[in-house]
């Protein structure tokens, strides 16, 4: 695959910095310099609906040490993403490519090469982004009406109640699958900074070149059981009457 | 050469040993470098769930290449979207697979005669048996490079898929997962086995890396090439300097002209629109797995004396089991997406199964090879607890819950999945069929699946799904979960194993294309995918996907060679 230019790995090396500045210094609101598509205030509600829908330790006493959609970058990711396309001389971050990054091997972070799009896939990805970015912009507008004017001002119960409303369920929905890809992908996408998903779950990530020695592939890491409460009991529940 | 997977790029090297000049079309783009040249083949592909699972990478991308689908052929269609996709790539199919390579049985060849009619089903022999086969999958194997262990296959598969040969190289570790869930298999007197596999264990097998165990196998494209698979007859095609690859063109048409294809018409996309062309050929043969070349045949106006011509549609009934462990974090994201599997339930003489049959009025029933102990990444994980928690928790389906529930990873971790590959039966009414309405991104009609599980296929999962829970249960599950797979996905067919349309025959009344896939009624015209499958066995499919197209190629390279010499 032919590398991208310097313009596409400077724009996704200054996200995680820039948004981390942003958490620092005014957490509900990422700096608007670094957006390729939300607005300021746009962002600033996706960031504070993605943290109801993945709360971190400043959104739920509960999360204390569990970081969320804000510390993974989630608004990054789904503005990277949104934005993907606009920049029409540039290989779009739609695919990262490969065959490793840097966490498991020396020398460049090829993932964060983004492979090419053909032209099929560029009309498929025009497509899909234009309604994504349609019911983004529709989306936040009924949030804040919602609201009474702005989302991000409503007290956290509030805002899950908006997000729970029969007549936002579609976009609310859209947040909640763009809020998983923000936290569970590969960060050359512009979420799961510092690996923050991954590590919250257990989960290494992607491991080439190094792969698995035969005893990690075969033996049992032990007794451990699930904290069998709660959700988690509930949900065990209804799987075991399927 | 229609297609540059496990079917094509076999046909390719074939046809170019023997001299011919090759074209080969491949409907999407080449992630691959140095497939022609010496040393290992580079790729694009990483550990990536975003790209492979989300983002269609591999293609076909719904938005510009739908499918649509319906149940049976009096409903209307009900869904508009990805229906079984296989990758639209060079390598095809075999890019995403988990290259898991078990045989067909005696009796997949034989069944009509081996287990009598079916009422409701137009169930065939092949024009061809086992013992004829076995030399292609031995060769097949030898190829693209399996591990597997054959002192451990139990008897009753030795029985009904003998071997001569040993696999080419040793099974790599087993999955804790997998182990775990075998034992469960056994203790219920199932006969688990290490899956063989077509992923070098041993470094340097055709030049490529041995296997690490990243655990990105089933959907993922490997980045260290570990299972070449298609690009193994994709390189050996192109290093006779006779073979053209062009990857981003569409066939769109075969062109013909009486009893004869004169060539193919083409379409690609550029920058600037659509460009087309067409090629000219002396043989045609489709590779483009089953239901795009179906779909090809009836954009072509292929004749069809037998009208089976886009019917016997066979997609696998799987079940969906998942062995949910509540003491113990399973790890199945280390290992080769799942390390054993079991034959047992392939039998339709499985102690019970004839007298469940005929209590349902059948004549038998079969299962289908159990893969034991595969999982999900943590996208799809997190997808299930979203529909779970707008389900169970309507009022307020996200926050802390959801987090919880990603810790405790009941769905991945904790998971070791038990899929059953359901034999299909052919049926008359399983087609596929041009869609009236939808059109793919070059104006074209899409292909419309109709295709639900049929009565044998329901009446064989009522059948092994409780000896599938009790089989977790036995390796010490703490919830066995069991359903059919279109269960969890609105009736859709999802598994991707994709058989039949153009079903092989010795009678032209009967059946589409003789026993060597050339398509009746056409004197040049070839099929080598699974569109000639008179049967879907209860396997994975793709290895007898390259054995028939092997076997088919052969003799057309022989009849070619025999015209070079007295020419």
């Amino acid at each position: 695959m032919s590398a991208t230019g310097p313009r596409r790995r400077t724009i996704i090396a200054a996200i995680p910095v820039a948004a981390g500045l942003a958490a620092c210094t005014s957490p509900r609101t990422p700096q608007s310099a670094t957006l390729r598509f939300f607005t300021a205030h746009q962002a600033a509600v996706v960031e504070a609906a993605t943290a109801r829908i993945a709360p971190g330790p400043r959104d739920d006493p509960a999360e204390a040490g569990h970081p969320g959609a804000r510390e993974a970058g989630v608004t990054g990711y789904i503005d990277t993403m949104l934005g993907a396309l606009q920049d029409e001389g540039t290989t779009p971050g739609i695919f990262a490519g490969g065959p490793w990054s840097n966490r498991h091997a020396p020398g460049p972070d090829l993932m964060a090469r983004f492979a090419p799009l053909d032209p099929v896939a560029r009309i498929a990805w025009r497509k899909r982004l234009t309604a994504w970015q349609d019911q983004y912009r529709q989306g936040i507008k009924a949030l804040d009406k919602l609201a009474g004017g702005d989302f991000t001002k409503k007290p956290p119960a509030q805002q899950d109640k908006i997000l729970a409303t029969r007549s936002v369920s579609e976009f609310t929905s859209l947040l909640f699958e763009h809020t998983i890809e923000g936290m569970y992908a590969s960060p050359e996408y512009g979420g799961n900074r510092g690996r923050a998903g991954w590590k919250e779950i257990g989960f290494p990530g992607d491991i080439q070149p190094r792969g698995y020695t035969p005893d990690e592939v075969e033996r049992s890491d032990g007794h451990d059981p699930v904290g069998n409460t709660g959700i988690v009991a509930d949900v065990l529940k209804i799987l075991g009457i399927v | 050469m229609i297609g540059s997977g496990a079917g094509g790029a076999i046909a390719a090297m074939e046809l170019a040993r023997a001299g011919w000049d090759v074209v080969v079309f491949e409907k999407g783009p080449n992630h691959f470098t140095n497939l022609a040249g010496q040393g290992p083949i580079g790729t694009a592909f990483a550990n990536d769930s975003l790209a492979m699972i989300v983002r269609n990478f591999p293609g076909p991308d719904p938005e510009v290449f739908p499918r649509t689908w319906r149940p049976n052929p009096s409903a209307p269609v009900q869904y508009t979207g990805s229906v079984d996709e296989l990758p639209q790539v060079v390598g095809g199919g075999t890019v995403h697979w988990d290259a898991k390579v078990p045989r067909f049985w005696d009796i997949d060849f034989q069944q009509r005669s081996a287990l009598g009619p079916f009422p409701g089903a137009d169930v065939a022999d092949w024009p061809f048996s086992y013992p004829d086969l076995a030399p292609y999958y031995d060769e097949v194997e030898r190829l693209i490079g399996v591990q597997g262990d054959t002192t451990k296959i139990p008897d009753l598969v030795t029985k009904h898929a003998p071997r001569k040969n040993p696999y080419p190289m040793p099974p790599g570790p087993q999955m804790r997962s997998s182990t775990a869930v075998a034992a469960g298999a056994t203790a219920l007197g199932l006969h688990p086995f290490p899956f063989p596999m077509a992923a070098n264990s041993v470094a340097g097998y055709n030049g490529q890396h041995a296997c690490n165990n990243c655990g990105f196998c089933s959907s993922f494209g490997c980045p260290v090439v570990a299972r070449p698979s298609a690009l193994v007859p994709l390189r050996q095609a192109l290093r006779t300097g006779r073979v053209e690859l062009k990857p981003e063109t569409m066939v769109t048409s075969v062109n013909l002209s009486g009893t004869k294809a004169t060539g193919v018409g083409w379409i690609k996309m550029t920058a600037k629109g659509p460009v087309t062309g067409t090629e000219t050929a002396d043989v045609v043969v489709m590779a483009a797995s089953a239901i795009e070349t179906v779909r090809l045949a009836l954009l072509s106006g292929f004749p069809d004396r037998s009208g089976k011509l886009g019917r016997r549609l066979m997609l696998h009934a799987f079940i969906d089991g998942s062995a949910i462990f509540l003491d113990e974090r399973m790890h199945a994201h280390r290992g080769r997406s799942v390390t054993q599997c079991a034959e047992d339930a392939v039998d339709p003489d499985y102690p019970g199964a004839r007298a469940f049959a005929r209590q349902h009025g059948l004549p038998y029933l079969r299962g289908g090879l159990m893969e034991l102990g595969g999982t999900q990444d943590p996208i799809s994980e997190a997808q299930s607890y979203q529909t779970l928690l707008g389900f169970i928790r309507a009022a307020k389906p996200f926050g802390t819950e959801f987090k919880q529930l990603m810790r405790a990873s009941i769905l991945r971790d904790r998971l070791a999945g038990c899929s059953l590959i359901g034999h299909d039966l052919p049926y008359l009414s399983h087609t596929v069929t041009l869609d009236a309405k939808v059109r793919d991104v070059f104006g074209l009609p899409v292909a419309r699946i109709t295709w639900s599980a049929g009565r044998h296929e329901q009446v064989a999962q009522q059948f092994w799904i409780p000896r599938l829970k009790a089989m977790m249960s036995k390796a010490g599950a703490g919830v066995a979960l069991a359903v059919p797979a279109t269960d969890n996905s609105g009736g859709v067919p999802t598994g991707n194993h994709i058989m039949g349309g153009m079903m092989m025959g010795t009678d032209p009344a009967a059946s589409v294309t003789d026993a060597h896939g050339r398509v009746h009624g056409l004197d040049n015209v070839y099929a080598a995918d699974g569109s000639v499958f008179v049967t879907s066995g209860a396997h994975n499919p793709t290895n007898t996907i390259m054995a028939v197209a092997l076997r088919s190629m052969r003799q057309l390279a022989g009849s070619n060679m025999r015209h070079l010499a007295g020419s």
